[in-house]
């Protein structure tokens, strides 16, 4: 039997939903394994609440929402993430620089009162995560990779190495040898250090090691004279929103 | 009593882009509004970051056209910093820019507003889409619309990394250059793109133009609005997309203002509606009079018409026969906002002939991509023409380059004030002493689908159809009644 699988998104920019619509090839040798029943949602969930994979877009801003992927989750037998939105708050965390009130009142004005907001979170902030993609856009071939698994039933996890493998192994110039500044020593692995090859630094979008003193690439930074915690702060650009204590937004 | 309707489109970024419609004591259309206040949200988040993270930061704005604020940022990083692109460079994100015109006016015209036309604007909105248009044109040619799409994505992804969110624009120049090799693809995917477009304009012949009912339909009252008109000029005030002056003409045609990118506070102001949180531009010169168009009106379109119309010319020789064309039927300037799909299509043809001139020039191989930057940054301002329209970004920052303030005008907010005006027109002939039509739900979709605006890019998905949420509240924001269509 096939799986159904549905998409559902929450406060993003769709650019991996999109990715998902532009894939083509790569996505039909699993395409025949699986039924989707669900591509763009509204507020009703308009499958009735039938599916086994939930893949779910856009991180966590409003108590509504909070509602929303508490439902889903409590439906899908497997709760995929994709990009950086949905897997670790993404740039939706820059909002939580600013005091709420404040930037609400910025936002709506003196409408503020009828608009519902928390600070913004990852999914895994409200419920349980099974599977990852990372990336802003999701990277496509780890989407295939995870969509993989998923089916078959075996975990999967991106790899805890930094971005500088990757970029090595492609040869690139180091950047910070330009005089930039990249986050890849301490950015998770797993794009084929994307933007690296094609001239531009890395912004950390796959999220930063769990332990990037550990696995991180020290080493470059220190040739450089970097501190790690100048390039950790950078990272608020996307994981500020894994700054939320669980439960605060209750 | 006044009753407030909020039509209630798809959240993107937390905020919505949404529709509210006022009504009087006696249940009649006071006034309709639009609203995207969900930039308002990036203007905050921006300030005290570096400016240079701007082209990486803004294209999360939208997905689907994140090239367009990629390149607006990067163009105001040139102005910051005052750095001149290189040549070579230049040539560069202009082809990109035009891939993407192409790609992105194709998905509005076969997939989101253009089904209206094709399938018809009275069969079911279920069948408004692109399986609909397939179904009256033929499977060979949506294969063609899906080849060419990705052929143009490819094109992006060689110079920008990626189609959603490029990574190749920086202060001064392009991150990356391109080969021989990849020129002559371009070149080929430029050519196959002229004859596409031209197909596509043929559809249009068939289809619409052939049959009275449409023509009509496009000529008619209720789509249309006197207004002035802004765009991007090159300097023989020929259409361009990447760079350029700012042209405004007057709803008779004539050039009422000519400016620099950097002097656009000189021309443009916002107004500011208590009961909003989104800032309506206007032509400063001639002043806010209120949601109405005409002569003494500081309300202004932007978009394909609206370039069109302050243009002299295309600068391509197919493109330009078809603005020829198309305004011999239309008149010009066209006030006729169903034209936007018309006139979309002239750009499509103008996009790929700009692409295969550019292609053809050999040295856009060249390794000269990057002047470095060196001057100490204040303020910039960096304007391009986005498939819906003028698209402003201005950044101020301290020695360090920081941000200190943030201002982005978006194209689909050029074009509210309009859209207010669209969209009430089409309400008023469907509230009536307080009763509500059905009926609402698709007038209202076709009149604000012409523009295209971003929040419109809800109908990206299948089948087609905008999901659709009218909330009637009392002045309080409490709802009295929910229509909805969300499939
Ligand atoms: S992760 Fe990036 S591309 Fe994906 S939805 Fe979020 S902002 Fe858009
Ligand atoms: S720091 Fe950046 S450019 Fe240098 S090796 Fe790591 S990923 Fe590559
Ligand atoms: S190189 Fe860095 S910013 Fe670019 S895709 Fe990979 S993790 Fe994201």
């Amino acid at each position: 039997m096939k799986a159904k699988v549905a998409f559902f998104d929450f406060a993003c920019c769709e650019g991996c939903q999109l990715q998902v619509a532009n894939i083509g090839e790569a996505l039909l040798d699993v395409l025949d394994k699986i039924d989707v029943v669900e591509f763009r949602e509204v507020m009703s969930e308009k499958s009735g609440g039938d599916y086994d994979v939930a893949v779910i877009e856009g991180s966590i801003t409003t108590k509504h929402a909070i509602e929303r992927i508490k439902e889903i989750r409590s439906i899908a037998k497997v709760l995929i993430t994709i990009g950086a939105c949905a897997s670790i708050g993404g740039v939706n965390g820059m909002k939580n620089n600013f005091e709420l009130p404040e930037i609400k009142k910025y936002v709506y004005g003196e409408d503020e009162k009828y608009f519902d907001s928390v600070p913004t979170m990852a999914v895994d902030q409200v419920v349980k995560v099974d599977y990852y993609v990372h990336g802003c856009p999701m990277y496509v071939p780890e989407f295939v990779t995870v969509l993989k698994h998923a089916l078959m039933g075996i975990p999967y996890k991106a790899p805890e190495k930094s971005v500088c493998t990757e970029c090595k192994l492609n040869e690139n110039e180091c950047l910070f040898d330009r005089g930039l500044t990249c986050m890849g020593p301490v950015t998770r692995a797993g794009c084929n250090s994307w933007c690296i090859n094609n001239g531009n630094i890395c912004y950390g979008c796959r999220g930063m090691l769990d332990d990037p003193a550990k696995t991180g690439q020290i080493e470059i930074l220190k040739k450089h004279d970097i501190p790690l915690e100048w390039v950790t702060n950078k990272f608020n650009m996307y994981n500020k929103a894994k700054d939320v204590k669980e439960n605060e937004n209750e | 009593m006044v009753r407030k309707i909020s039509i209630d489109p798809i959240t993107r970024l937390e905020g919505h882009g949404k529709i509210e419609i006022f009504l009087d004591d006696k249940g009649n259309v006071k006034q309709a509004y639009f609203q995207v206040p969900e930039l308002r949200g990036f203007e905050v988040f921006s300030l005290g970051r570096a400016a240079e993270e701007m082209p990486r930061i803004t294209p999360k704005i939208c997905g689907v056209c994140p090239t367009a604020h990629h390149m607006a940022a990067t163009k105001t990083l040139d102005n910051l910093y005052k750095v001149e692109p290189t040549e070579t460079a230049k040539k560069i994100r202009e082809l990109m820019y035009n891939a993407f015109m192409f790609e992105d006016h194709t998905l509005h015209f076969f997939f989101l507003g253009g089904p209206d036309f094709v399938v018809g604007p009275d069969a079911p909105a279920g069948e408004r889409n692109i399986l609909g248009v397939i179904d009256k044109v033929g499977l060979d040619i949506g294969k063609q619309v899906i080849g060419i799409r990705k052929k143009m994505r490819d094109i992006i992804t060689t110079i920008g990394g990626r189609v959603i969110h490029p990574v190749c624009g920086l202060p001064g120049g392009v991150s990356k250059k391109i080969t021989e090799e990849e020129r002559l693809e371009m070149l080929q995917v430029g050519k196959d793109g002229v004859e596409f477009a031209q197909f596509a304009l043929k559809i249009f012949d068939d289809i619409v133009l052939s049959n009275d009912e449409y023509v009509k339909l496009i000529t008619g009252h209720i789509y249309q609005h006197n207004t002035y008109y802004m765009g991007m000029v090159d300097k023989d005030n020929r259409i361009n997309f990447y760079d350029g002056d700012i042209r405004v003409v007057d709803p008779d045609g004539k050039e009422f203002a000519k400016f620099k990118p950097e002097d656009y506070r000189d021309h443009i102001a916002e107004h500011v509606e208590p009961w909003s949180y989104m800032k309506f531009p206007f032509l400063k010169k001639i002043g806010w009079k209120g949601f109405v168009d005409g002569k003494n009106s500081g309300v202004f379109r932007v978009a394909p018409i609206a370039r069109l119309n302050v243009s002299d010319g295309m600068a391509t020789p197919l493109a330009q026969k078809q603005y020829e064309r198309m305004f011999k039927v239309l008149g010009k300037p066209t006030h006729h906002t169903l034209a936007y799909h018309w006139a979309r299509l002239v750009e499509v043809l103008y996009a790929a002939e700009r692409i295969v001139e550019l292609a053809s020039d050999k040295s856009i191989t060249s390794d000269d991509i990057m002047n470095i930057p060196t001057n100490t940054p204040v303020e910039g301002v960096g304007i391009v023409e986005a498939p819906r329209g003028t698209l402003i970004h201005h950044y101020n920052t301290d020695k360090r380059g920081v941000l200190t303030q943030t201002n982005l005008i978006v194209a689909t907010v050029n074009n509210a004030a309009a859209i207010c005006m669209s969209v009430s027109k089409a309400a008023e002939n469907l509230i009536k002493n307080g009763k509500v039509t059905d009926g609402i739900l698709n007038m209202v979709e076709m009149a604000f689908r012409a523009y295209d605006p971003c929040l419109a890019c809800a109908t990206h998905s299948l089948p087609g159809q905008m999901p659709l949420i009218v909330t009637i509240r009392d002045n309080k924001g409490a709802p009295i009644e929910v229509l909805r269509r969300d499939r």
